[in-house]
């Protein structure tokens, strides 16, 4: 039964919202990735070639003359991360500061439910609809790369790629959820959160087209995700490491700030 | 002697530069219902969230049932049932669903209590909560105070919204809860929503309790309009000079007077001729308790000038 503890409760009621998401980024990356039949005509090449680099590596089209770096561009470089991190930073915003807002937190932490308990059981609901959104992306990818000719991409880079997409999306979720909990303001939440994912894009992909910036590369969540190319080489460690340890981090950090304040009227 | 179902000393909430309690210090016993009575602002929900442990207080001492809201919330907070005036949830789920739930974070409450509280106070659990007048929504949140017969009761202003019906059901419901053994503690800011149930009542004012009053003693105190229509006509000299009696007047076989307190010597002076009828308004207690409010009110400015 869905409405027996804040976890289940928490995807009873994100359920619809969940099945949209879910739909809406799989069908996104298995649409681009359809695309890449057609990528490979000489015309297009030409057309592409037109384009200054920098726009390209802005948007993380760095190398489209292969399956793994037009996936890596198209499907796993932009829309597919933009959404999750866009579900995630809701997703986490709505944990805590969102329902804090609306004054529906009173009510349930009136009843014999720690407030460490009630915040873990709602992150631990946004991740696995990260799990579930990324894991469908996987499969779907797998089932495309016979019929779409991903030659030399295989379920395993697929899989990995996708473990980290969840890993990134995870990461953002955190954010929000950490400056909620820290705060109870849905505005700084979802404000910040979103602030440091579009530094952290730009960080990724624009500024180390600017000398001596390059190094900012080295902070971004987004260079994290992507680096070491694990379509080409699978799963990486330091990435996903650095991923993992921050989400910790701010998972572990926004649910101490909120087990110590007062909450929101 | 046993410990006191709530209990706070000189209990302080500074909300940044704004003072939401000032020292408190409040005791209800097991088993009364306490009528917390207070203006809007004066520190009635402060105090009810640092009892629930939603905000914590910057200073004094604070227990509920023997326990720290602060350290053993959660065990604590199994044996309350918490009502607030404004009773807001997530609209998209059905009464039933958020009944459900909220009973499984308490380790679950049986279906037909949950029915039995609905049919009592004719609520439809199926329907979207968003759907529901705010009556409706009100009869969800009072379920779900009550449905798991907590030892404590927290009610913040609990009848707003609520139709006259329902609040003499919600009467009965916090009676039955009294003769079942639970503590009520309840906040208001009118008299008329307490003083049906209340034992006592406390009076809050710029975060601090100023009085205690038994409701007893306060209608006892209350000041009545007394009419007794004789079977013969009587003396005025015989009332005038009665304890507690004043502005007498006599038009042939009925008296009138006003009662201020105690109505024994009435009673047996009347007692010596035949009374036909005898009347005694209800005495308005709020009335009586924003006298005394303001009263004390005024004392205190004196006090500062």
């Amino acid at each position: 039964m869905l409405l027996r503890n804040p976890f289940t409760k928490a995807l009873f009621d994100t359920r619809r919202s969940l099945f949209g998401w879910t739909v809406a980024i799989v069908a996104v990356g298995a649409m681009y990735a359809s695309f890449w039949p057609t990528m490979q005509t000489p015309e297009m090449t030409e057309a592409l070639a037109a384009y200054p680099e920098g726009l390209l590596e802005a948007f993380n089209y760095s190398d489209l003359t292969s399956a793994a770096g037009y996936l890596g561009g198209a499907v796993y470089g932009l829309l597919v991360p933009l959404l999750v991190t866009v579900f995630a930073i809701a997703a986490g915003t709505r944990a805590i500061a969102g329902d804090e807002e609306a004054g529906t937190l009173d009510l349930l932490l009136a009843h014999p439910v720690g407030r460490a308990r009630l915040a873990l059981h709602r992150y631990a609901a946004l991740l696995l609809g990260l799990v579930l959104i990324s894991g469908l992306l996987a499969l779907v990818m797998i089932a495309l790369s016979g019929p779409a000719e991903f030659d030399g991409v295989g379920a395993g880079e697929l899989a990995a790629i996708s473990l980290q997409l969840a890993l990134f999306g995870a990461t953002f979720g955190a954010l929000a959820f950490a400056i909620g909990g820290a705060t109870g303001s849905r505005a700084a939440a979802l404000g910040g959160a979103a602030a440091v994912a579009v530094l952290a894009y730009l960080a990724n992909s624009v500024l180390p087209q600017v000398d001596g910036l390059a190094w900012a590369q080295n902070l971004s969540p987004f260079h994290w995700y992507l680096t070491g190319d694990p379509l080409v080489n699978g799963l990486q460690t330091t990435g996903p490491l650095l991923l993992l340890a921050t989400t910790t981090l701010l998972v572990a950090a926004g649910t101490h700030l909120f087990t110590r304040r007062d909450l929101a009227v | 002697m046993t410990e006191s179902a709530i209990s706070t000393e000189n209990l302080v909430k500074t909300y940044g530069r704004n003072r939401g309690l000032t020292g408190l210090d409040l005791r209800v016993e097991p088993g009364e219902v306490f009528g917390f009575l207070g203006p809007n602002g004066s520190g009635k929900s402060t105090t009810i969230r640092i009892l629930l442990d939603l905000i914590r207080p910057t200073s004094g001492r604070v227990r509920v049932l023997g326990a720290d809201p602060r350290t053993d919330g959660v065990r604590l907070r199994r044996r309350i049932g918490y009502l607030a005036g404004d009773f807001v949830v997530d609209g998209r789920q059905t009464g039933r669903d958020l009944l459900t739930y909220l009973g499984n974070l308490r380790g679950g409450v049986p279906r037909n209590r949950i029915d039995e509280l609905a049919q009592r106070l004719g609520l439809d659990l199926d329907r979207r909560i968003k759907g529901l007048s705010k009556g409706n929504r009100q009869k969800i949140g009072v379920v779900q105070a009550f449905m798991h017969s907590p030892e404590l009761l927290v009610l913040d202003e609990p009848t707003s919204g609520l139709d006259p019906f329902l609040q003499q059901e919600f009467v009965a419901m916090v009676r039955e809860a009294k003769a079942a053994g639970q503590t009520v503690f309840m906040s208001s800011h009118v008299m008329s929503e307490v003083q049906q149930t209340a034992d006592r009542v406390g009076i809050i004012r710029e975060g601090r309790l100023i009085t205690v009053e038994r409701v007893e003693e306060l209608r006892e105190r209350a000041v009545r309009q007394v009419e007794i229509v004789f079977e013969e006509p009587v003396g005025t000299e015989e009332f005038a000079s009665l304890p507690n009696i004043s502005d007498v007047t006599v038009a042939g076989h009925t008296l009138r007077c006003r009662l201020d307190g105690r109505a024994d010597a009435l009673v047996k002076a009347a007692s010596r001729h035949t009374v036909l009828s005898l009347r005694a308004e209800e005495p308005d207690l709020e009335e009586l308790f924003f006298g005394y409010y303001s009263e004390t009110g005024q004392e205190a400015h004196h006090a500062v000038a």
